[in-house]
């Protein structure tokens, strides 16, 4: 479904992403990990359009979208949520999920009905579907860290994807709250049926749920495949031995 | 916003206020109806500013050309054309927003601080254009004595004519505040990577506010003209626009009746001061710091502030 | 404009002209560094963690109360001041055109400032540490650097040279009100086109635009003022961060 061949991008000449390989089939939950600083979250903004890349292509569902504005890869219905917490701190949950409904169905430029009649029962259905549904109206500046997260992967799902992109969900997340969240990706895959490309650096969590795992370091794909492979890897081994990562083995 | 206004308690507020405006002109001086007409376009010019400031983020220091377009527009339609003034007056608007869809068009592919220094010198432009074109817009000089129709001429119907034009102007901005368009533009002011990745484009939202902008402070112009039977190169330099931007910090810039607010007291400020010393300048730079000191939500946002009430998006 | 009006006075005290350019070209800007330090700490220095539109509305604020107290101090009427000694006059270049002394001098003086302040900013400890603190103020703030007196440096210079410029320029115009506000303007566009941040860029910049609006004079008495602002406009709209690279 997704499909990455030699992603290429430096910025002012550090090479950020260096030959990235990734392949993606529908239906998979595939993880990408790597030692901090090896281009990963890099690699998530050239797909989604964010940065365009030096060379290399990204095709989805077999249309090249390299270099596309994130707003069409949007439409394209693939979707991603933020590392670093990027929703709409001066609105309620609800109002943010909203507008990402409001988005997604091009209501954005209905400039005369007033917002807050509109798109509520979907609204509603998501953050359900998220657990959200009690927080609804709390501003988003004021909701906990692991809320915000959800939040943002609420987002992510109002654009009704069928490719979801999670950049380090759990990410400073409780204990409880990353069981949460796991329960939540789990329940996105199998339920919804939605494919799923993530990034995390809790090597339990991502052993335990993905199909593939692909490795990256400093900017280069180092190997994709089962967990097994990924494991007996030597070059990996290397990597996370030699480096920051403890957790591995 | 209305609903609160006129339910409990504030039917009362709502009487007086609708009073305070109806009223003046039967008993007030003539100066007096002269200033709430000045108060009012020139609310409707800094509100006009805050569609794109305040809600969108953009930095629009060269507001003041849609302003002076709009007025330029209508009184050249009117002097030149010889048409009815009536017709000048739907001019100046349209003139206005296709101003803005130029400048829009040209401006939109920078960002922020770029935007705003590349605004600023197609005003100065422009300005220096309208000056020095002599035999077409008066030069520096402007137009005075440019005829309107007879039933608005007197300083109380145009009085009239200026409420009934900026109310309804304020209507339909707040209607558009309030909807999908308006959220979503105050998100790509607060988070535009957010609105592009959740299949908002964000440009192209930019690009329509500012016409929406332009749209109003052409309004604001004819109503200018209206009042002022005249119109003066000064109306586009870009110090105007600062001066509207002020008027927006000062009455609240996340609020909508902020700038109308602000526009409110910086007119009858500038008016009073003005009358016993020349040194305005001196003031106004000095009430600009007190608010960016003090009140940098600006007075309404000041009694506006989030945890309890939130400004626009839920109760409008 | 304030270095402009003080060099007048500072001149004028001296016995005029002459005699009292060199002084003033030492005192003016002097006196606006001082100015400029008395309100960098009395008003800007809580102000650069604020956004950068504040920043801008402030500035402004100041230029309308420093207007305002210069008509204050000086009066409204036009101030002159003559040229120094041996630079009155002119040189015949090739092809016998004559070119003002005190042009030449200008000319020079440019690139000269210019050099002395990119020796400051890339030579000097004090000049890297501005740059790195405009960049990630916290981050110099973490290693132990007091970025609020950088801060403040960096100001006072700018505006030394500004009050510089103020009174290099006096003798050749009329010193009146006004002049700041074309000159605040100009200035912001030169600057922007020639690449924030970048010294030799705020050069190329001047040079583009003071190229631009003599020869837009020459082609179109009437409307040649507006060329400038014209090659402004192109040079943004081809380059959007300017012409050379900029920090930002």
């Amino acid at each position: 479904m997704l499909e990455v061949n030699t992603l290429r991008k430096s910025f002012s000449g550090f090479r950020a992403v260096n030959g990235a390989q990734l392949d993606v089939q529908k239906g998979e939950i595939v993880a990408v990990i790597g030692p901090n600083g090896a281009g990963k979250t890099t690699l998530f903004n050239l797909i989604t359009g964010i940065i365009k890349p030096d060379s290399g292509q990204v095709f989805f569902k077999g249309e090249d979208i390299t270099g596309f504005p994130p707003h069409v890869i949007c439409r394209k219905r693939l979707t991603r949520s933020f590392q670093v917490v990027n929703i709409f701190q001066r609105l309620s949950a609800f109002e943010n999920v909203q507008g990402s409904v409001l988005a997604r169905e091009r209501r954005t430029w209905n400039m005369f009905t007033p917002s807050r009649k509109l798109v509520v029962d979907e609204t509603n259905r998501i953050l359900e579907s998220v657990g959200l549904a009690g927080k609804a109206q709390q501003v988003g500046g004021e909701l906990s860290h692991g809320d915000r997260k959800v939040l943002e992967i609420a987002m992510a799902l109002a654009g009704n994807p069928e490719f979801l992109i999670l950049d380090e969900p759990t990410a400073g997340m409780s204990l409880e709250e990353t069981q949460r969240c796991i329960e939540l990706i789990k329940d996105l895959w199998k339920v919804f049926g939605l494919t799923i490309l993530f990034c995390e650096h809790d090597m339990e969590l991502v052993f335990s749920i993905s199909n593939r795992i692909m490795v990256m370091v400093h900017g280069a794909t180092v190997i994709q495949g089962t967990c097994d492979e990924v494991r007996r890897n030597r070059e990996v081994q290397n990597a996370y031995l030699g480096g920051s990562d403890p957790c591995l083995m | 916003m209305l609903r609160n206004i006129l339910s409990g308690k504030g039917h009362l507020l709502a009487y007086i206020g609708i009073a305070s405006l109806l009223l003046p002109p039967f008993f007030a001086p003539r100066f007096y109806v002269y200033l709430m007409s000045l108060v009012l376009l020139y609310g409707l010019f800094a509100t006009s500013l805050n569609v794109v400031l305040g809600y969108g983020g953009i930095y629009q220091f060269g507001h003041a050309i849609f302003f002076g377009a709009g007025a330029y527009g209508s009184a050249l339609v009117i002097t030149k054309a010889g048409l009815s003034p009536w017709l000048g007056f739907i001019a100046g608007p349209i003139v206005s927003a296709l101003l803005s869809l130029i400048v829009g068009l040209i401006c939109i592919r920078l960002s922020k601080l770029y935007f705003g220094m590349l605004q600023i010198s197609l005003s100065f432009l422009l300005w220096v254009i309208i000056c020095r074109w002599q035999d077409f817009t008066g030069g520096d000089n402007g137009i005075i004595g440019i005829p309107v129709p007879d039933i608005i001429s007197s300083p109380n119907n145009a009085y009239y004519f200026t409420l009934l034009a900026t109310a309804a102007s304020l209507f339909v901005a707040h209607r558009i505040i309030r909807s999908p368009f308006g959220s979503l533009l105050q998100g790509t002011r607060d988070n535009p990577v957010r609105c592009e990745m959740i299949g908002v484009n964000v440009r192209a939202h930019q690009f329509a506010a500012l016409i929406v902008s332009g749209f109003f402070a052409g309004v604001a112009g004819v109503l200018f003209v209206v009042v002022n039977n005249a119109v003066f190169p000064d109306m586009l330099f870009w110090t105007l626009g600062m001066e509207a931007m002020i008027m927006c910090l000062l009455g609240g810039m996340h609020t909508f009746m902020g700038p109308m607010l602000g526009a409110g007291l910086i007119v009858v400020l500038r008016t009073l001061i003005t009358s016993y010393t020349v040194y305005w300048g001196l003031c106004l730079g000095i009430v600009l710091m007190a608010v960016i000191f003090f009140l940098p939500d600006g007075v309404l946002g000041h009694f506006n502030k989030p945890g309890g009430r939130r400004p626009d998006m839920v109760t409008g | 404009m304030i270095g402009a009006f003080m060099a007048c006075t500072v001149a004028s005290a001296l016995g005029g002209g002459a005699t009292g350019f060199w002084p003033a070209l030492i005192a003016a800007p002097l006196g606006v560094a001082v100015l400029s330090l008395a309100i960098e700490r009395s008003v800007f220095q809580y102000l650069y963690e604020r956004e950068h539109l504040t920043l801008i509305l402030v500035t402004f604020a100041f230029s309308l109360v420093m207007g305002d107290l210069v008509k204050l101090v000086w009066g409204t009427q036009y101030k002159s001041i003559s040229l120094p000694h041996g630079f009155e006059g002119f040189v015949t270049l090739f092809g016998g055109l004559p070119f003002p002394k005190y042009s030449m001098f200008l000319l020079a003086m440019g690139p000269l400032v210019a050099l002395g302040l990119w020796l400051l900013v890339k030579k000097t400890k004090m000049g890297k540490i501005a740059l790195a603190a405009a960049v990630d103020r916290e981050m110099v703030e973490a290693v132990g650097v007091n970025v609020s007196v950088v801060f403040g440096m960096v100001f006072v210079i700018g505006c030394l040279l500004a009050g510089l410029g103020g009174a290099l320029i006096a003798p050749t115009v009329n010193v009146a009100l006004g002049m700041d506000h074309s000159l605040l303007m100009d200035g912001f566009l030169i600057v922007i086109i020639g690449g924030l941040g970048n010294i030799w860029g705020a050069l190329l910049g001047a040079l583009i635009f003071g190229l631009a609006q003599s020869l837009g004079i020459l082609i179109s008495p009437q409307f040649g003022v507006v060329f400038p602002y014209l090659s402004v406009i192109i040079v943004l709209l081809s380059r959007p961060r300017g012409l050379l690279k900029s920090t930002w």
